[in-house]
């Protein structure tokens, strides 16, 4: 269907296009200015952004605040790790097995979860996930709490012209993927499924007087919010060639409700926001000080009195006339 | 005909029942008015037959089906329909948002990713036609939740008739309203009289007498007697328990 194209959505696409293009030309630019280190720093944001957006389709859009959501993350890392040891080279097989696996695993503890409401949830969720943590940590196989090492890396093209899942390959990888899911998750919102999440999210209890199935339709998103997380992990996994039982603690699950807090719960942009103010200035004060902590406390203190509804909300109301 | 048959329904919390061994009928066509004072259980009877609570004993048949273990969108699909006595809306979305969402749980499945719902207009026809029926086309693009209380009342129905019911449950719809707009909903059930079968639950006694074809009696959740309008008015032991005397009515259904 075409929308009628007004101004503000021209400059909008106008907007999105730059930043792709200043995205993807990044890796190209910043060795000119020794900021090499930066490309891994902002692909890293890029697959954190992707994860947490996620979290922000399920917290925003369902009203669910699942506090499990680095499981999902870790099934994905895991399943690099598994099949890597299987033998598997080619990366878009290993993260497409590895979306998959997180999209099972999340409706199967969905299925569990969903008939939970409120805090239940919160906590059947972090149950989970707790119990995804300790599993990992007793895989000797994988190096239990020592974590495990990916020896040989993953490949984006097999053959002849062997090109590795890493630095700047890597890195457009991860932008496509990110540029996607990020405008496929805001189309979904507008769709006969995401109206009907909307409406769960706002009154359930009428959306099932009106006959709306609500709890299939929230195990179908939920699924689909934890395959995206695992597709996050996968990649995490492929770029730092590592993986240990830490990127599912629930201290992980909890950081990712808080920078789509900060971003703004259920905003577009929310999510990506989120992430960059919390990792940029995670990095920005470790160059100071290794008691990074507190000043990052002050900092969301601040955000929270100014921008209570998150910094993509602050963004909006400012471009309304 | 009859459309809905409640066999014996129980529902305990705790060791209080809410509702006990309660039996009643409704044909198709008419308006059954159920009646009694707070406390009675008529509440928990709606919930009951709309599934959102489940029972403890008892059957419910629609049409012939036994639909007593139906979760409540199988109810809805099956011909059942409610509204609710506390207003419950989309408060944040508009009117159409609101009727949009209602039609759209009737017009396929809700499982379609790619297409813009908003721009499904088949949906937006129903929607608009919905809007119509209840009198709200102008409200179209308002607020739900910054409407007046019988316009949020209308809105609460049409929600409910998206389904196009066998049989609509409405939950004291007249509830907080003024007299001028207690007489507009009197003529909009009187309209979907024509279509469905109602089953009403009331305070309103004026209207009560005015819709209802029978009429149920419901004290301390059980049905005290059913009958027409005109045999409940004359009913001595109703006018004891509900319509008020000077000993207590507990009294009254104990002795």
């Amino acid at each position: 269907m075409n929308v009628p194209a007004n101004q503000p959505v021209l400059l909008a696409r106008l907007g999105l296009l730059l930043l792709v293009l200043a995205l993807a030309l990044f890796p190209v630019v910043a060795p000119l200015f020794d900021l090499d280190y930066y490309t891994g720093f902002v692909r890293r944001l890029m697959i954190v952004a992707l994860a947490a957006a996620s979290l922000n389709f399920l917290m925003g859009r369902v009203g669910l605040v699942a506090l499990g959501h680095a499981g999902f993350v870790g099934v994905g890392a895991y399943a690099v790790a598994a099949l890597a040891e299987a033998g598997w080279t080619s990366a878009w097989a290993i993260w497409a097995l590895a979306a998959l696996a997180g999209v099972v695993v999340a409706g199967l503890t969905g299925a569990v979860a969903l008939r939970t409401r409120g805090v239940y949830f919160i906590m059947i969720t972090l149950a989970f996930a707790q119990m995804l943590f300790y599993l990992a940590v007793s895989l000797r196989k994988y190096g239990g709490d020592d974590g495990y090492t990916l020896y040989t890396p993953l490949t984006l093209l097999g053959g002849e012209q062997a090109l590795a899942a890493s630095g700047a390959p890597l890195y457009w990888v991860v932008l496509a993927i990110l540029a996607l899911v990020l405008p496929a998750l805001w189309r979904l919102e507008a769709s006969h499924f995401g109206r009907a999440l909307e409406g769960i999210r706002d009154n359930e209890t009428r959306m099932q007087a009106m006959g709306y199935p609500t709890y299939r339709l929230k195990l179908c998103a939920f699924a689909l919010a934890g395959g995206i997380a695992s597709l996050a992990g996968a990649l995490l996994a492929t770029q730092n060639g590592f993986i240990s039982p830490s990127l599912m603690h629930w201290t992980q699950s909890a950081l990712f409700i808080v920078m789509v807090v900060i971003g703004g719960v259920g905003r577009r942009w929310g999510a990506p926001l989120g992430v960059a103010v919390w990792l940029v200035f995670e990095e920005l004060l470790k160059q100071f000080t290794e008691y990074w902590h507190a000043p990052m406390g002050l900092l969301l203190i601040g955000v929270v009195f100014l921008a209570p509804r998150g910094l993509a909300a602050l963004a909006s109301r400012k471009a309304a006339p | 005909m009859t459309l809905l048959v409640a066999h014996q329904l129980v529902k305990r919390f705790g060791a209080l029942p809410a509702t006990d061994q309660v039996s009643f009928s409704v044909n198709a066509g008419e308006i059954h008015a159920l009646i009694g004072p707070n406390g009675a259980g008529k509440s928990t009877l709606v919930n009951l037959i709309s599934g959102l609570l489940p029972a403890d004993g008892g059957t419910l048949t629609l049409d012939g089906a036994d639909i007593t273990h139906f979760a409540p969108h199988r109810r809805v699909a099956a011909g059942l329909s409610r509204c609710f006595q506390v207003t419950s809306i989309f408060a944040r979305q508009t009117v159409g948002e609101n009727l949009l969402l209602a039609v759209q749980a009737h017009a396929g499945s809700s499982f379609r990713f790619a297409q813009r719902r908003d721009s499904d207009l088949a949906l937006l026809a129903a929607a608009q036609e919905l809007a119509r029926r209840v009198t709200l086309e102008a409200d179209w693009d308002r607020v739900a939740g910054t409407l007046p209380h019988g316009a949020q009342r209308k809105l609460d129905v049409a929600l409910a008739l998206a389904a196009r019911p066998k049989l609509l449950l409405l939950d004291e719809p007249m509830a907080g309203m003024g007299p001028v707009e207690s007489a507009q909903m009197v003529a909009l059930i009187r309209r979907l009289r024509e279509d469905m079968a109602i089953l009403l639950i009331e305070h309103d006694m004026d209207a009560v007498f005015q819709l209802a074809d029978r009429i149920s009696v419901l004290v301390y959740g059980k049905v005290l007697t059913s009958g027409t309008a005109a045999e409940i008015q004359a009913d001595a032991q109703v006018q004891a328990v509900y319509l008020g005397t000077e000993t207590d009515p507990a009294d009254e259904v104990r002795a």
